[in-house]
């Protein structure tokens, strides 16, 4: 077998118990890895709580993963969100994903809740359970340090430890499984970290095929402005969105009140460069190479978490929203989740935070003190507890990232289709309504949007599949990644083909979450952005969403999806029928 | 969506690509949407109603390319590798479907190849093409695909097999075409003073537009800029050269600002050319006959393989420098800058040419129309040499005198 080593690591933390199950070929091949392949291993158990011992957390690689094919040294950590209830998969880069290939495993599936804290150590033989309360409590650098030779690290910090429903997994490279709170799942499983060290070569079926979409997509890449321009990726990371965003008027400020922020300059990609001299970092063997960091090596904040911590909540300091970044990272905290309940709670309380303020209340959320014991809810719950649920800026209770619907039709109506609550990446019209690639559409049109949308949930359920960055796509396609795919397994996959499996794992997710109780209610945006306009200026006219028009698209999306009008499954078996 | 597809449909006429009698344009929404003639939308309709894309567009080329390429196709080919820098790096190999693999009621080897590639060039039918997000991008595939079937066919008639008779006359309208050569029409584009910002955006827009008029570009692409103090106006990636109006980065040298991400993606090698000439404006076309001619190299030991991105030399048609270079961040801002002082214009090979200008875009778009026109007459000189006789005559009596 090629592309898949067959094998998954299973570890029962009740029993202490490890050991390796098959993965059988054909499961591989329709589900491919990542996401599709975590989705799937769930099918027994997406209804258990998020918090019950018996829920698996899945690890899952992907074919590509191991090989030279450009970003998919990636994973997928899935399981069922504790901050939104519904099913969830992040994808992480960094080096993690590459040594457990190498270990020789496809996935690592982890259930039960051991009794003390332990660490899991996985190894080309198996895995081994250690204790590791001298660790608990300890911050991610830390834990890493200690950790480090055993090669590459995942682990939580004191978030993960007392369940903050955004608690992140983090990798020692400093790459974040973020948003969904599975940090503090694996904190409630008592697991406060997993390493992995392997040395096992993948073998690629065709490698004059393989060389040749290499070839092709690196030509792409290097053809692609936000990758490899000037101004690009590459050159500032994603922070270079942030005069972009400021620009076209939909830089969410002061939790969505207003769309511009006069003070983004402060912390632009050009200002963190200024202040920082960064160095180029990134996920192994990528060569974009776009998250940077401090000549010391500490990582630098990514558009979402400096336009939050910036704009969203009023603060132009660029000193005070790299801390918010370290502390977030170092206990384990989603930025964009913090941030934007921060935001909401400075709308709640009447004053948005003081610069001085953020930092000792992130520190409270994680360890839940005082008013962070609340926060570290997440918006929803923490709005819904102060009687004003509408101040909670997040769609399936997941806080939006940055970038305002108001500016962006496609991206209104993805945040409230997506499987996983409010985020960008599940389709990312922000590809083509604001950085024009592969083409330009109109941000401020709805027509036609719902089959984009459509077509791309596909598309970035595959990508996240096999497992490969989102980034790639300002260049390349599935064409390309359907040939690496095809020369890695030596199994045909075509970007139709590719995008059927993709809309078979949608349609799995969004099965699970109607079966956990979500209806077309929980596919909505918060209702300020029907009623009160965006930041007008310059040109450009940021009124609020119609409501009519975005009904009527969303009504087409669950068309062309086959649900109902109520975006309902017509088929009640439709477990059954799916591999 | 409809408004789409009529904007399309007819740019494909107006460009010159597509037989307006031979023609749909498809798109999905909640249900399909269409224009174009009955028997070309039966087939559209059974191909795209399988497809999980946005848009299809199918038409018989406006001259009869795809009749002329499976003539000369050998019966075991199964795709054509396009010689273009653009649809090389976008399309890679386009596939090739004969007659007797599809009907209108068994479209499934065209199914099955859209569903992997792009485009399709059909037997009998002409390009069938995709578009993953818009219906524009299904237009802008046909293009590239109608661009590379042309200069390869072309391109072949000097380096393969000569044209036959049949071939040759089946191209009339194109000879006939190459006997007025482009008409420099650029008077109005000395007149425009590049000082203020709106008068900037104006000239940009106008010699966009008529860079497109002109047929200088394949569908709408190419790339336009004007030097302003220590900032750039730039056409931004993906923009129509004829719809530029909102659609111009303003990007300063010392990169204090990253909104021009979207500038694009030769705002690299514009930025060097700027520093390297001092010009003031820079205009970029793909005209057919010059990226021909500098595809005709005469190199016979060169070990190179990938041309376009690896050869070193610079050669030269009529004293403008031809150079090596891929799009972006792929060479071309290394390779154009320091030949391009000296004429003013360079050929990159197998992509088009840049031309620049001290004080207006009448200097650069003047240079292309010229360049264009020695192109396509030492194209007719080279092509009369391969050809017979009869065919030699038929083609003499229609050259430029």
């Amino acid at each position: 077998m090629n592309g898949w080593c067959g094998r998954l690591l299973a570890v029962d933390l009740s029993s202490d118990r490890i050991w390796v199950e098959p993965l059988k070929e054909e499961l591989l091949q329709t589900y491919l890895g990542g996401r599709g392949l975590g989705v799937r291993l769930l099918r027994d158990s997406y209804h258990l709580d998020p918090f019950a011992p018996e829920i698996p957390l899945v690890f899952a690689v992907g074919p590509l993963c191991g090989t030279p094919a450009p970003t998919a040294a990636r994973l997928a950590v899935v399981s069922r969100s504790p901050l939104t209830g519904t099913i969830y998969d992040c994808s992480a880069g960094g080096r993690f994903a590459w040594r457990l290939k190498s270990a020789g495993f496809d996935a690592l599936r982890i259930t039960g809740r051991s009794l003390t804290p332990k660490v899991l150590a996985i190894t080309p033989q198996g895995g081994e359970l250690l204790p590791a309360p001298e660790l608990w409590g300890q911050p991610i650098g830390e834990t890493v340090r200690v950790l480090s030779a055993r090669g590459s690290v995942a682990a939580i910090g004191p978030a993960g430890e007392n369940r903050v429903l955004f608690g992140n997994i983090m990798m020692g490279e400093g790459n974040a499984v973020g948003r969904g709170g599975l940090g503090a799942l694996m904190g409630a499983k008592q697991l406060k970290a997993i390493t992995v060290d392997g040395d096992r070569r993948c073998d690629v079926a065709d490698r004059p095929r393989f060389d040749q979409a290499r070839k092709d997509i690196m030509r792409l890449f290097r053809a692609s402005p936000v990758i490899f321009g000037d101004l690009g990726i590459a050159e500032y990371g994603t922070p270079a969105l942030v005069d972009l965003m400021a620009q076209r008027r939909m830089a969410p400020t002061e939790n969505f009140r207003k769309t511009v922020f006069s003070r983004s300059g402060q912390y632009s990609g050009p200002a963190i460069r200024k202040a920082y001299q960064p160095k180029k970092d990134g996920c192994y063997g990528c060569p974009i190479q776009c998250k940077k960091s401090t000549p010391e090596g500490v990582p630098l904040p990514e558009y979402e978490t400096v336009s939050h911590f910036g704009a969203l909540n009023g603060v132009d300091d660029l000193r005070s929203i790299v801390q918010s970044n370290t502390i977030c990272n170092q206990l384990g905290m989603d930025t964009i989740s913090a941030a934007v309940t921060l935001a909401a709670w400075g709308e709640l309380r009447g004053e948005f935070l003081h610069t001085e303020e953020v930092a000792p209340l992130l520190r409270d959320i994680a360890f839940r003190r005082g008013d962070g014991d609340l926060l570290a809810q997440g918006s929803a719950r923490l709005a819904a507890h102060k009687g004003q649920p509408d101040l909670s800026m997040s769609v399936k209770g997941l806080e939006l990232p940055a970038y305002d619907p108001r500016g962006a039709y496609g991206m209104a109506l993805a945040y409230c289709t997506s499987n996983r609550g409010g985020c960008h990446l599940r389709a990312y019209p922000i590809s083509h309504e604001i950085l024009r690639k592969p083409v330009a559409t109109d941000r401020f049109s709805f027509a036609g949007k719902a089959r984009i949308i459509k077509i791309a949930e596909d598309t970035n359920a595959t990508i996240d599949s096999l497992v490969a960055c989102k980034f790639s796509f300002f260049g390349a396609s599935l064409e390309e990644y359907g040939e690496l795919l095809s020369a890695t397994t030596g199994c045909e996959y075509d970007p139709q083909h590719l995008k059927s499996i993709g809309e078979r794992i949608y349609l799995t997710e969004r099965f699970y979450n109607q079966q956990n109780g979500f209806t077309a209610a929980a596919d909505q945006l918060p209702e300020r952005f029907f009623v009160e306009p965006g930041s007008s200026g310059e040109g450009i006219e940021v009124p609020p969403i119609d409501r009519l028009r975005f009904a009527e698209e969303l009504e087409k999306y669950y068309r062309m999806r086959g649900l109902t009008s109520e975006g309902r499954f017509v088929d009640a078996d439709f477990l059954e029928h799916q591999p | 969506m409809k408004r789409q597809l009529e904007k399309y449909a007819g740019k494909l006429i107006a460009d010159g690509v597509a037989d307006a009698s031979r023609m749909a344009v498809l798109a999905k929404d909640d249900r399909i949407l269409e224009v174009g003639c009955p028997e070309v939308l039966r087939l559209g309709r059974a191909v795209l109603e399988r497809l999980n894309v946005v848009s299809l567009v199918v038409a018989a080329p406006s001259l009869p390319l795809v009749d002329v390429l499976f003539g000369r196709l050998s019966p075991q080919a199964s795709a054509i590798v396009p010689l273009d820098t653009e649809t090389r790096t976008f399309l890679h190999d386009i596939p090739v479907v004969r007659r007797d693999q599809f009907s209108v009621e068994q479209p499934d080897r065209l199914v099955e190849l859209l569903g992997q590639r792009k485009g399709v060039l059909v037997e009998g039918v002409g390009i069938m093409t995709t578009g993953s997000v818009t219906v524009e991008l299904g237009y802008i595939n046909y293009c590239s695909i109608y661009h590379a079937l042309f200069i390869k066919i072309l391109l072949d008639f000097l380096q393969g097999k000569p044209p036959t008779l049949k071939e040759i006359e089946s191209l009339h309208p194109l000879w006939k075409r190459l006997q007025t050569p482009i008409p420099e029409l650029i008077d109005d584009l000395r007149e425009v003073r590049l000082d203020a910002h709106e008068d900037i955006l104006s000239a940009m827009e106008l010699a966009g537009r008529r860079t497109v008029e002109l047929q200088l570009v394949d569908s709408f692409f190419g790339n336009i800029s004007c030097r302003k103090g220590a900032r750039q106006y730039i056409s931004q990636t993906g923009a129509s050269l004829d719809e530029l109006s909102g659609c111009i980065d303003i990007v300063a040298d010392d990169n204090s600002s990253t909104a021009g991400i979207t500038a694009s993606s030769e705002l690299i090698a514009h930025r060097a050319i700027y520093q390297q000439t001092g010009c003031v404006t820079i205009l970029h076309g793909h005209p057919k006959f010059s990226v021909i001619l500098s595809l005709l190299c005469e190199e016979t030991d060169c070990r190179i393989e990938d041309c376009w991105r690896e050869c070193q030399r610079v050669r030269y048609f009529c004293g403008t420098p031809i150079v090596a270079g891929e799009v972006g961040a792929g060479g071309i801002a290394k390779k154009v800058p320091p030949v391009i002082g000296k004429t003013g214009t360079a050929i990159v090979y197998g992509h088009g040419v840049f031309a620049t200008g001290t004080r207006d875009f009448a200097g650069p778009l003047g240079a292309l129309i010229r360049l264009e026109n020695d192109c396509r007459r030492e194209y007719l000189r080279l092509l009369q040499d391969r050809v017979t006789d009869s065919s030699a005559s038929l083609l003499m009596a229609q050259t430029p005198a």
